[in-house]
């Protein structure tokens, strides 16, 4: 009951945020909100037990795919934030046949060794992607207006988190789970795996692509250096992990979290306030392994703090 | 780790026939080739060393080639000290500076899954990184040394002489590694653990002292790298990230844990690097190489894994 009506509030203050912040704080949230989408697909693919290090990559290629068919033939932009999302699907799913017969180490360094391709492929085509320097738009989404700019990036936001439930409470769950536990028990008992491996990259990618689309439609302008950045791959991690990784709520604490600390920190710090990312990964890794998220809810279960679950704690005795 | 000579045989042949070819078809791309192929090696053997001993992938590795190249930098610049005379602290810094960063964090990931070390490691190159930038800032430098730019003449073939040095240094470090490796008792037990971890500690050698030994030195090797790089390097904090990924694409090449195969897979890519750059108006996709052959090379060993 208390959870459900934290839930609501938090909806409550993301609806209405607009009406009383200005169009810094508005700023800050949508890039907070745009990081804690692809922390959140991160996240998916992670459940499946692949880490995958290819996110920046299916950012930049929805980025990409949805500037260029509007600058080279003239798309509506809000079409074209679909068309990223099913560029950067589909490229996952040729892909798909091939990187996902891959594990641990070997699938993370592909899908980064992937990401390092297409920017080179699309700094190469320059008559088509404009080069090195990149693409511009004539003007940002929506004429730039920051309200609605948020509106789109937290119904983008809105949908990763609805996916990531609906990963959470179906079916697909139990696949996952069993996969990434034991991947030739699960295939024994009838699981195909590659199936579920292959439907968890291709939606995850997806989502990364409609993200990237997003995000370069917000800023006008597309370029391989910053679009392809590895920002977009870090960040969302280190999200995930201080947050808790395996949830849904472990991804969105920590992008609030670290979102509002870095851009607290980049006040005062001009060069490297990144540090306090590393940090926190380190810190993370060694000590709280499990992410902030878990590590708080399991002590407060331990405490009975959470009403809810007390019954629960107290029947399983 | 295997060193089997017959297949270093073979391999080495086919790379003579490939460096003949090229060299008679474009002098040039293959001498700037075989310098880029020995610093891809130089940077990829302590890399490997650490996959191949302590089995963590270690996501810093270029950025403690960035620590050693600003530290040397600093040398320079404060005590106006020669990059190749200043290695010799930077070696002592850098191996202090991986001894304790192992105590501190690596050691206690070095038992766990690869997410943990691949993230940690991860946090490490972000925090080292970002410690450059804070006292450095983003600005790109620059060592001016009157050698970098000698050259020499044969015939009507000039050439940079100072980059021949790399090959001469990537041939010493490697073949001190594996006398180190194979004559020393150290390296025997260093060996010894690389097989078989387990094993190693019943025998009575200490392999927490082992993974400590090998994580700082092949950190401090990166310090003789980074004073053969300065003088022809402008610096930057990101300078040594793409390292990283390039030295696992040699690794991973040329098999966990064979050294030798790291030299040949550095220089057959160094050499494949330099001819498409040498193409005009396609130079820019030399960027393709490592990565195409990474991913070639996992796929194609995965395919025959399966069989």
């Amino acid at each position: 009951m208390r959870k459900n009506l934290i839930i609501l509030l938090l909806i409550v203050i993301a609806l209405t945020l607009p009406l009383y912040t200005g169009v810094y704080i508005l700023h800050i949230f949508s890039s907070i909100l745009i990081f804690l989408a692809l922390s959140l697909s991160w996240d998916m693919m992670l459940r499946t037990g692949q880490l995958s290090f290819g996110t920046a990559g299916f950012f930049g290629l929805g980025a990409y795919a949805s500037v260029l068919i509007v600058v080279n033939m003239g798309f509506n932009p809000i079409l074209s934030l679909l068309i990223g999302a099913i560029f950067s699907g589909f490229i996952a799913f040729i892909l798909g046949f091939i990187v996902l017969r891959l594990r641990e180490i070997y699938f993370a360094i592909t899908t980064l060794a992937l990401t390092h391709v297409f920017s080179v492929i699309i700094r190469n085509f320059s008559d088509f992607t404009g080069g090195a320097s990149g693409k511009i738009l004539a003007s940002a989404i929506f004429e730039g207006d920051p309200v609605k700019i948020y509106y789109l990036v937290l119904i983008v936001a809105g949908l990763a988190i609805i996916i990531s439930e609906v990963f959470k409470r179906s079916r697909i769950h139990y696949a996952i789970n069993a996969i990434r536990n034991d991947e030739t028990t699960a295939k024994s008992s009838g699981i195909d795996v590659f199936k579920y491996l292959l439907f968890v990259f291709v939606s995850t990618s997806a989502l990364q692509g409609l993200v990237g689309a997003v995000y370069a439609h917000q800023y006008a302008f597309v370029n391989p250096e910053s679009t392809f950045s590895l920002n977009f791959l870090l960040l969302p991690i280190a999200m995930a992990l201080v947050g808790g990784i395996y949830s849904t709520n472990g991804p969105i604490i920590g992008a609030l979290l670290l979102g509002l600390i870095s851009e607290y920190l980049k006040l005062i710090m001009p060069y490297g306030h990144l540090i306090v990312y590393g940090l926190i990964i380190v810190f993370v890794v060694l000590f709280l392994p499990r992410g902030i998220y878990s590590t708080i809810h399991n002590k407060l279960l331990k405490s009975n703090i959470i009403g809810g679950d007390k019954n629960a704690n107290t029947a399983s005795k | 780790m295997s060193f089997s000579l017959n297949k270093s045989y073979k391999i080495l042949l086919l790379l003579v026939i490939f460096i003949v070819i090229i060299g008679f078809w474009n002098p040039n791309a293959l001498l700037d080739g075989l310098q880029r192929g020995s610093l891809y090696s130089l940077i990829a053997l302590p890399l490997a060393l650490v996959l191949g001993i302590l089995g963590v992938l270690n996501l810093a590795h270029g950025e403690f080639l960035t620590v050693g190249l600003y530290f040397i930098f600093m040398l320079n610049t404060r005590f106006n000290l020669d990059p190749l005379v200043a290695i010799i602290p930077t070696v002592i810094f850098l191996l202090i500076l991986g001894a304790i960063i192992y105590w501190l964090t690596i050691k206690r990931v070095v038992k766990e899954g690869h997410l943990s070390q691949l993230l940690l490691t991860f946090g490490i190159s972000l925090i080292l990184i970002e410690t450059i930038n804070i006292f450095w800032t983003s600005m790109a430098r620059n060592v001016y040394t009157s050698y970098s730019y000698a050259s020499m003449e044969i015939g009507s073939f000039r050439f940079g002489t100072y980059e021949l040095l790399y090959i001469l240094i990537a041939v010493l470090v490697l073949v001190g590694l594996q006398l180190f490796l194979k004559k020393t008792r150290l390296g025997q037990a260093t060996f010894a653990v690389g097989q078989n971890p387990k094993g190693a500690k019943i025998v009575g050698i200490n392999v927490n002292y082992v993974y400590l030994f090998v994580f700082s030195v092949a950190v401090a090797i990166l310090g003789i790298v980074a004073g053969t790089m300065l003088p022809r390097t402008a610096i930057f904090p990101e300078v040594g990230s793409p390292f990283t990924l390039k030295s696992f694409a040699l690794a991973a090449m040329a098999g966990m844990g064979n050294l030798n195969g790291i030299l040949f897979a550095g220089v057959t890519l160094g050499i494949g690097e330099a001819v498409i750059n040498s193409i005009p108006n396609y130079g820019g996709w030399s960027d393709i190489v490592f990565f195409g052959v990474l991913i070639i090379v996992i796929i194609s060993r995965s395919y025959r894994g399966a069989r």
